[in-house]
């Protein structure tokens, strides 16, 4: 039996447990935050999220996240180009966290998504479990890809010693600052217990 | 889970208070779009902003980098190369590159394309900054032309950008001499222009050179200007001495190419664009008239002409009146039989033209010049008689060299012209060598015949009176010596008195000890006070303290 079922719901902010209506907008007598019986339009909001990311991830990729500029020579890096170059100078490993993280975990965690929200929508009933183990690692592994634009935005701000070395950072780190920030608001949007609905 | 275990409060739950609906849009729904928006966007101005694509082609892809190499024109990057590839026959590089957007009028086939690397050239090095930036590619536009996207690269820089003002000429010389790309062309010693090219004519008989001379000296070149090769240094050793000319350090180095507009031809017209001149091998050699007519004679000389080469002058009292044109054998006039050497020169009346200082209003001088120019030959037979004839004579003792010398000796034997063979013969006259030898034979020859008995009869006369002299000498000094000798006596006492009275046991002498104790005794506290003033030099003022 689902609390659902019986008419009770915690609410999300403060924990007080109450009794919703079956219809209609409710909120808690004792904090003021607004009651629902699961997020509200958690599916076509985290679709709506997920797709935004996907569109962003385009430029991301395509355009140069990084410009290089030393002795008058300037040299622009999109991430592939920037694993590339990693590889072919004899760093693989560090070409192959680079990719790992700036290049598979976004895409993962997307493709995870879509997964969840199509299972969800088409009330399946198998691997609830690892669904929601899914879903617990896209949440906590999201905000980890963060330190990619962090990386960009510390080397833009401390590498400017004029002619020698300056670096800028290009159109492709803001676009993927956004599919990073898109797909954590997706995640946060989607309700796991839809799983169980 | 069995809820009949715990106390069951479900009703006592309290209630969610209800609020008014509002359904409004999911605004959510905004961010896939302004997503979309946004990319479509960048999208189109990337390919908006992307400008034509062309393809240029060298021999090697050098110092060229896929992706990163720039095109630039006047330092300001208007393109970038895409990709490197090599053409299909192997023999080429072929670039693809992406100029900014708006150069569509600049591509035409005039434009140019190089690759700006350091270069050492005529010039000087070049592209120096491209050692630490990486090499580029230069562009130079050119509006005028057909547009064109497939271009084919220049191996080099081009010598005179199409921007610069000037006239071009060519120039025909039969060996290149020391020019090459880029080598100056002075004009009084300004560097105004260079050599842009040169080729061997069709046929091989002489090297076509191109070069540029900038505005405005190009209105210095007139029709009858002259260029000759100022290139590398001029040392000629030849019977006037040793000379050395050289224009510049770079001529010398890369060289070089001088003009020069004689004042009698300052108002001819102008040279067009792509006249061509001839290039003298010197200066001297543009200043020669041509040298149309020769009269060649024959010198028969019975000494050695070692130190005579072909092409020495032949002089008048100093003046060039021809040149040596060969050196042969023929038959020795003094000595049946026998060989000797035959000089033959050309006399070539043009030179006295050459001249200019001769004096006009003199009428013998004028006169003269008429005659050599109108009938040499009669001139030159009628000067023999007055007692024309010619010599080898040192040019210069540096370098031992030998011309022919004409002049007239009035008391020479009489001698004419001799017509019989391929030349006509000038009588010719013994070098001054020889004539010293001559002369020192002739000494030697009065020597022997000289009186010498008469003269060693005289000198034993001398010796004679000389001995008598001597004894006469040895009576008389004796006395002589003895009234020396008592002089010498005489200071010798003065001198040991003065020596008693001077030394220290000597009234003087002790006088002169005690005044020499006296004036250390004051050096010495001299020397005191002025170490106490050094330390105290306020005692000037106040006088000595108790202070030490």
């Amino acid at each position: 039996m689902r609390a659902r079922d019986a008419g009770l719901a915690g609410c999300h902010t403060c924990g007080l447990v109450l009794h919703l209506p079956a219809s209609g907008h409710t909120h808690c007598p004792r904090c003021g935050a607004d009651m629902h019986f699961r997020k509200v339009n958690s599916v076509s909001t985290t679709w709506a999220f997920l797709l935004a990311a996907m569109i962003a991830y385009l430029p991301a990729n395509l355009y140069p996240v990084m410009t290089v500029t030393s002795f008058g020579k300037a040299q622009s890096d999109t991430i592939m180009s920037g694993v590339m170059y990693l590889f072919l100078h004899g760093d693989w490993p560090l070409a192959l966290i680079v990719f790992v993280a700036s290049v598979l975990v976004p895409l993962l965690k997307m493709l995870a998504l879509v997964y969840l929200l199509v299972s969800v929508q088409r009330r399946s009933h198998m691997r609830k479990q690892q669904r929601i183990r899914l879903y617990r690692i896209v949440e906590l592994v999201g905000r980890w890809s963060m330190v990619d634009i962090f990386v960009v935005a510390l080397l833009a701000a401390l590498v400017n010693v004029g002619a020698i070395a300056t670096i800028e950072p290009g159109v492709g780190a803001i676009a993927f600052t956004v599919v990073v920030i898109l797909t954590m608001f997706a995640a946060t949007s989607f309700d796991p217990r839809l799983i169980w609905d | 889970m069995a809820a009949s275990n715990q106390p069951t409060d479900l009703d006592n739950v309290p209630d969610a208070i209800l609020d008014e609906e509002t359904k409004g849009f999911p605004v959510v729904w905004l961010l896939p779009l302004v997503a979309l928006l946004v990319g479509g966007w960048l999208f189109y101005k990337t390919m908006s902003e992307k400008g034509p694509e062309i393809s240029i082609s060298f021999e090697t892809a050098e110092g060229i980098e896929a992706g990163k190499t720039q095109i630039k024109f006047r330092d300001v990057t208007v393109g970038n190369v895409d990709s490197v590839e090599i053409s299909d026959d192997l023999k080429r590089v072929v670039l693809t590159a992406t100029m900014e957007a708006g150069t569509e009028p600049y591509l035409t086939d005039a434009s140019r394309f190089w690759v700006v690397k350091p270069r050492i050239g005529a010039g000087g090095v070049t592209g120096l900054g491209t050692l630490v930036s990486g090499a580029y590619i230069a562009f130079e536009p050119n509006t005028k032309g057909k547009r064109e996207r497939t271009f084919v690269g220049l191996e080099k820089p081009p010598i005179v950008s199409q921007d610069k003002e000037g006239t071009r000429y060519r120039l025909r010389t039969e060996t290149l001499g020391s020019l090459s790309v880029g080598s100056p062309v002075y004009f009084r010693q300004f560097d105004i222009g260079e050599v842009t090219d040169y080729k061997l004519a069709d046929d091989f008989s002489y090297v076509d050179v191109g070069i540029f001379i900038q505005a405005p000296y190009d209105s210095y070149v007139r029709e009858k200007t002259q260029f000759w090769n100022a290139g590398g240094v001029n040392v000629s050793l030849d019977a006037s001495g040793v000379s050395v000319e050289m224009e510049s350090l770079v001529a010398v180095l890369s060289g070089g190419v001088a003009f020069e507009t004689l004042p009698e031809f300052a108002d001819s017209p102008l040279a067009k664009q792509g006249t061509v001149f001839q290039l003298f091998k010197s200066r001297a050699e543009s200043l020669e008239r041509p040298i149309t007519k020769v009269i060649t004679y024959a010198l028969k000389f019975t000494g050695t002409v070692r130190g005579l080469n072909v092409g020495a002058p032949v002089e008048y009292r100093g003046i060039r009146v021809g040149t040596v044109k060969s050196i042969m054998l023929g038959e020795d006039p003094q000595h049946e039989g026998v060989v000797s050497p035959v000089v033959i020169i050309d006399i070539e009346p043009q030179r006295t033209m050459q001249y200019r200082d001769v004096d006009e209003s003199d009428e013998v001088t004028r006169r003269e010049a008429e005659e050599m120019q109108v009938n040499p030959q009669q001139r030159i037979e009628f000067l023999v008689k007055k007692g024309l004839r010619a010599r080898l004579q040192t040019g210069s003792l540096v370098t031992g060299q030998l011309f022919v010398d004409l002049d007239i000796f009035p008391d020479a034997k009489p001698a004419n012209i001799v017509k019989s063979g391929r030349y006509p013969q000038l009588p010719t006259l013994p070098t001054s060598l020889q004539s010293m030898l001559a002369n020192v034979n002739r000494i030697l020859n009065k020597v022997e015949q000289s009186d010498i008995e008469g003269t060693l009869a005289n000198l034993n006369q001398l010796m004679a009176s000389v001995n008598s002299l001597a004894s006469a000498l040895e009576r008389d000094v004796p006395g002589l010596t003895g009234e020396l000798g008592s002089t010498l006596r005489a200071a010798n006492s003065t001198l040991a008195a003065i020596e008693t009275t001077a030394s220290a046991d000597g009234e003087i002498g002790g006088q002169l000890q005690d005044a020499l104790r006296e004036l250390g005794a004051a050096a010495r506290s001299i020397r005191v006070m002025a170490e106490y003033l050094e330390r105290h030099p306020e005692a000037m003022l106040r006088g000595k303290s108790g202070n030490p």
